[in-house]
């Protein structure tokens, strides 16, 4: 698991305010691959999610220890610009949260404020909403609302605008927890072909869908990182105890 | 299975029922090679029928236990421990089953061979059927257990039984030599002795998948790697 890391995280920990969430984790994912972050509510997961696109400088008080190194380079180094680290390390959440703006608009925010001129922008919206899997569904609504598109649908909005800033690394934070199966069963498949042009780094408490798209698999517990291994070994022989208790459905 | 149980009383209990079926399947494919046996040394042909028709129980029970398993990989979708504890269940009524169908062969031998005047004393062969009920006996014990020390034993008894069973043919070659009226018979016997091999053969199967279910190693080729 050492080959082709684009990001590792060193001896991180963090903190709200006085109350350690996260506790000397180290760890490294690699490019191009899904990883998938698992373990009980509240065990952190968010919280490192966040860390790794500066997400958690926007909440008062907190604090980090150790380094996390994207391509080499330390994110948290006092010269570097957390905006720019957002645009390469994009973010989505649990809940869609398109923007109170026509579908087109959704897309195209972002890419005029990093200054793409008009010209590409129309080529670069159709080509983040295929992407995303959604084109066909919107591209004849495309000055309607997007709060009136169906939560699957505004879900991979959300991931096409995600896209259309050409971020190296998405980071989803249970993205399919609020839909249906089918639009599940879209955004796991999306995720699969993602994953040949970015590097994705998935929060979901389903097990099953941890095990179906992830390649490696890590588990928390506490604040603290358990075990982080290939995906089929963790879901067929975990090394530790604590692993093969929570993925099993066991309780303490 | 051990300490922690699920949070799924349920699901607790379904994986426990499919323990306990097991052991009554292999309880009732102990019974049947003991009867076969015995049908065979006291010249006991209605014993051997019995044999024949409880077979029909076994098979039932192998397609129950069978189908409560797919049920769970289905609906649980079991992970870790819970899937290799399945997954082994479902080979070992396999396995199980198939000696069911050993302990028949060995019956409608015996009573072919009850038509006939003994061929000879039976001494080893009552051994093999005690050494081979062993075998099942132990496979299981270390399935509940998940006790690796009684799966390795059951391989060594494995051992044993070939080298039985070898000795076995050689004895019986020497009666075809000596007289071709002692060739059918001998050849029945033999049947008898390799069927009881065989069924060593499957109860180490049995070991071998428990020892899969609890090291996660497959150790039944040397060249397969399940999970590397
Ligand atoms: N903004 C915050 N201020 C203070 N404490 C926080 C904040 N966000 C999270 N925490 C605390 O940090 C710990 C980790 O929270 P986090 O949200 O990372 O967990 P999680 O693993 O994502 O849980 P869930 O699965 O429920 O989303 C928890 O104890 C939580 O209460
Ligand atoms: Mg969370």
């Amino acid at each position: 698991m050492e080959s082709n890391a684009i990001i590792s995280i060193n001896r991180v920990n963090f903190y709200y305010g006085a109350v350690r969430a996260l506790t000397d984790i180290s760890m490294k994912f690699r490019k191009n691959k899904v990883t998938a972050l698992i373990g009980p509510s509240g065990c952190g997961k968010s919280t490192l999610l966040r860390l790794l696109n500066r997400m958690n400088d926007l909440i008062d008080g907190t604090r980090v220890e150790g380094e996390i190194l994207f391509e080499g380079q330390n994110i948290y180094a006092p010269d570097v610009d957390p905006v720019e680290i957002r645009r390469k390390i994009g973010m989505v959440f649990q809940k869609p949260n398109p923007f109170p703006k026509t579908i087109y608009n959704n897309i195209a925010y972002g890419p005029k404020l990093t200054g793409v001129n008009a010209g590409d922008l129309d080529a670069l919206v159709e080509q983040s909403l295929k992407q995303a899997v959604l084109w066909d569904e919107v591209k004849d609504i495309m000055s309607k609302s997007a709060m009136n598109l169906s939560g699957g649908q505004q879900q991979r909005l959300c991931i096409a605008r995600a896209l259309a800033m050409k971020p190296d690394i998405l980071l989803m934070d249970e993205p399919t927890s609020a839909l249906d199966p089918i639009s599940t069963a879209k955004i796991e498949e999306l995720i699969e072909e993602l994953k040949k042009d970015y590097t994705i780094i998935i929060v979901t408490h389903n097990m099953q869908q941890a095990a179906r798209i992830s390649d490696e698999t890590a588990f928390f517990y506490i604040g603290n990182l358990i075990e982080y291994n290939k995906t089929e070994k963790i879901f067929t022989k975990p090394e530790v105890k604590q692993t093969e208790d929570y993925i099993t459905g066991r309780f303490g | 299975m051990e300490e922690k149980r699920h949070t799924s009383l349920h699901y607790e209990k379904e994986l426990q029922a499919i323990k306990d079926g097991i052991i009554y399947l292999g309880a009732l494919t102990e019974t049947a090679i003991r009867k076969a046996m015995k049908s065979l040394s006291d010249r006991d042909t209605e014993l051997a029928r019995s044999v024949i028709r409880d077979d029909d129980e076994i098979d039932r029970l192998d397609t129950d236990l069978e189908e409560r398993c797919i049920k769970i990989l289905a609906l649980r979708q079991p992970t870790a421990i819970d899937l290799r504890f399945i997954t082994t269940a479902i080979k070992i009524t396999g396995h199980l089953e198939r000696i069911g169908d050993m302990a028949v062969n060995i019956a409608e031998k015996a009573m072919q061979l009850n038509e006939e005047p003994q061929l000879k004393p039976y001494i080893d062969l009552p051994r093999m059927a005690d050494l081979v009920g062993g075998m099942i006996k132990d496979s299981l014990d270390s399935f509940v257990k998940s006790d690796l020390d009684q799966a390795e034993k059951v391989r060594r008894v494995e051992q044993v039984i070939d080298d039985l069973n070898e000795q076995i043919f050689r004895e019986l070659l020497t009666f075809m030599m000596e007289d071709s009226k002692n060739i059918h018979r001998a050849l029945l016997v033999m049947q008898v002795s390799k069927n009881m091999e065989r069924i060593a053969d499957h109860a180490k199967g049995i070991a071998d998948m428990v020892t899969y279910m609890v090291t996660g190693e497959c150790v039944r080729h040397r060249t397969c790697n399940m999970l590397e």
